[in-house]
């Protein structure tokens, strides 16, 4: 094809109806293209396992094993809430590994959208704490199980020491309640989380949360409470700066915020309220239509080995469920971060999450969500 | 190759030729049909972009949640509870009234710019146009998050006024708030006003205004006599383009609005996802759907009744 001068013809008025077509065409062309051409350097990538999970766990520090053998990082997808994060993927959105916690577990089995995991494919399991796999609804059958615990922990007040005098020199759920600190209060918005703390501070025992009784208790609780928060937010990192700033004096988090923030050198505390914390056990969940099987069974060994777990305890203050990540930590350091080798320990020494129905669970978060925006 | 093209040629010659020219005359005598060829690529996009979904949202707006499917017995159940239930009818004043005045104030802040650029800037005019929408070539989060670091709790204009001693504590009503999601819609949407009013600012004979000072109008009736009404559809233009997006905005007070500030796009958005409950999140999408047509015509008749006494 011969090369001309466009420009030029287009100044002395001499292009020719079918140049411009042409050179159109071959605009158009170009930019349909530019994607097919990015998807293809993205294809290389896109080998890699996607593990859908919450958002903190998106990191580097929890793949080491992974990227040693794959030579790169899986590709991830981030939720804010568990139930959100069921929508979607009951909406058609496919990955390899997700992670859900002990209390969704039986309605994420029964939404038939996982497959058994099969234990002998894990290198690490025989460290994996029996306690932590012996959990309501994860027995898949013939051995295998439904989910591969990983983290444990509790959901509790993260407060500034300096600026919250604690009521009667205690740690209380009151906290979160007290008048004297409205608009300067914090919570996550999941009724996952939020919800539970109403029982507990209702006393509500949670093998009865699941009567008409039961819910306008809680939802009173929760109506109290509303009126003193600042912001519901599923974003961590939104509580623990508005924590680092003074903007709020305490709010509802995991354990990871306090230990962010306590790293950051901020006076907080993570509280071990006197009416209990709320406990709870995640794991990771492989996905029924897991395009890349392999590699997702290798993103659960690597988030259940040593490395990952001495990250996770140390970093994010969350207790793991390999048993020999604990070896190079003292009790004195794990009672510090409100964990212990023995987790049976410190998940009954808190309130743990009991599953309930899908009917219970939606009811729930709409009850929630309408207190929420202020009814 | 040019063998069998010929030989094709010569089997095809007897008749398609003759539909095809069938084809062009009826093309030639129906205007309607050739109008129809015409925006044919547009009209199958609106289709399966706009209408197809469109139906889906409003068969799913008649179906019931149950469990984790559908109910898929027809019932106005969904409609009655919007229109019962409290809480739904006060999520969508609240959504009207921040993006009414989001609107009302995005279109009072943007007329005087359009208003000097189209009557007293002469050169470089495209330029000046250019500067004043160069903010929105950023992404719209990051406008939001800019917002947060300016109206934060150690944020710009609190930072600042401590320093000046102006106040002793920050003012907190500044984010998490309703006036946060105003603020920050009138600032995001600023572009969709102001190209609307120049256009058609620019558009005035000049030659008006001369005779309007001739005949002894003073700088203030001019404006309300002849430049204001005469950029009227710029204004109404401006109104649309704002109040209509902004009813069902969703990011901005996700993130700025705090517990008071949400609005009916975050609660349709719920209805997708932590309450799970589509039948219900379709209806409340399509009521907000009517109200705002609704709105928008009441709007229009009002204008064109002024505009009609004025003119």
């Amino acid at each position: 094809m011969d090369i001309l001068d466009q420009l030029g013809a287009v100044r002395e008025g001499k292009l020719s109806r079918r140049r411009f077509t042409q050179g159109l065409l071959s605009a158009g062309v170009a930019m349909t293209m530019v994607p097919a051409g990015a998807r293809r350097v993205m294809a290389s990538e896109g080998d890699q396992a996607t593990y859908f999970t919450w958002g903190g766990y998106d990191i580097p520090e929890l793949f080491g094993e992974y990227q040693a053998k794959n030579g790169a990082l899986p590709n991830f997808s981030v939720f804010g809430g568990s139930e959100e994060a069921l929508t979607k993927m009951r909406g058609g959105f496919v990955v390899d590994v997700s992670h859900p916690c002990n209390q969704a577990l039986p309605r994420w089995v029964a939404s038939g959208l996982f497959q058994p995991i099969d234990p002998s494919r894990l290198s690490h399991w025989a460290d994996v704490m029996p306690e932590l796999i012996d959990l309501q609804g994860n027995d898949a059958g013939e051995g295998k199980v439904w989910m591969a615990p990983f983290d444990w922990g509790q959901s509790s007040i993260t407060y500034r020491t300096d600026l919250v005098e604690l009521p009667n020199g205690e740690e209380s759920w009151d906290i979160l309640w007290d008048p004297k600190y409205a608009g300067r209060l914090g919570s996550l918005a999941a009724g996952a989380d939020a919800w539970w703390i109403g029982a507990i501070k209702a006393g509500v025992p949670f093998d009865q949360l699941d009567t008409d009784e039961a819910f306008e208790k809680i939802a009173a609780v929760m109506r109290e409470q509303r009126p003193l928060i600042r912001t519901y937010t599923d974003d961590t990192t939104t509580l623990e700066q508005a924590l680092a700033s003074g903007e709020m004096v305490a709010a509802l988090t995991w354990n990871s915020s306090a230990a962010l923030l306590r790293s950051e050198g901020v006076p907080v505390a993570f509280a071990k309220p006197k009416e209990g914390a709320l406990t709870w056990v995640c794991g990771v969940v492989i996905h029924k239509d897991a395009p890349n099987i392999d590699r997702a069974y290798d993103v659960i060994d690597s988030l259940l080995s040593v490395e990952t777990g001495q990250f996770m305890i140390n970093d994010y203050g969350y207790g793991h469920s390999n048993r020999k990540s604990f070896d190079s930590f003292d009790e004195e350091m794990l009672s510090g971060l409100g964990l212990s080798k023995n987790p049976i320990e410190v998940l009954q020494a808190g309130h743990f999450q009991i599953p309930q129905s899908q009917d219970w669970e939606t009811r729930m978060n709409e009850l929630f969500e309408q207190i929420k925006a202020g009814f | 190759m040019a063998d069998t093209t010929l030989a094709g040629k010569a089997d095809s010659e007897a008749d398609p030729p003759r539909r095809s020219g069938r084809l062009a005359g009826f093309l030639h005598r129906s205007e309607t049909a050739r109008g129809y060829l015409l925006i044919s690529p547009t009209l199958a996009i609106m289709t399966v972009g706009i209408i197809m979904p469109f139906l889906i949202l409003l068969v799913l707006s008649f179906w019931t949640r149950q469990g984790f499917g559908f109910d898929t017995t027809p019932t106005f159940n969904n409609y009655i509870r919007v229109w019962t239930e409290p809480i739904f009818g006060a999520l969508l004043q609240r959504s009207f009234w921040i993006s009414g005045i989001a609107t009302v104030a995005t279109v009072l802040l943007c007329y005087p710019m359009a208003y000097f650029v189209a009557f007293h800037v002469h050169r470089n005019k495209m330029l000046w146009i250019i500067l004043m929408t160069l903010p929105f070539w950023t992404s719209y989060l990051l406008r939001i998050f800019a917002w947060k670091v300016i109206l934060g709790y150690e944020g710009v204009i609190n930072s600042g006024f401590m320093a000046m001693g102006w106040i002793q504590a920050p003012l907190e009503f500044l984010l998490y708030s309703q006036t946060a999601v105003i603020i920050t819609l009138a600032h995001a949407w600023a572009a969709f006003a102001i190209l609307p009013l120049y256009v058609s600012l620019e558009k005035i004979d000049k030659s008006l205004l001369e005779a309007a000072t001739d005949l002894g109008d003073g700088p203030v009736a001019r404006f309300l006599r002849v430049t204001l009404p005469l950029s009227m559809p710029g204004v109404i233009a401006a109104c649309f383009l704002i109040f209509i997006p902004t009813t069902g905005d969703y990011v901005t007070p996700a993130l700025l609005g705090g517990p008071d500030g949400a609005m009916i796009g975050n609660f349709i958005q719920l209805q997708f996802g932590a309450v799970n409950n589509w039948p219900m999140g379709a209806t409340l999408s399509i009521v907000l759907m009517l109200w705002i047509a609704a709105i928008a015509l009441v709007f229009l008749f009002l204008t064109r009744r002024a505009q009609a006494r004025i003119t």
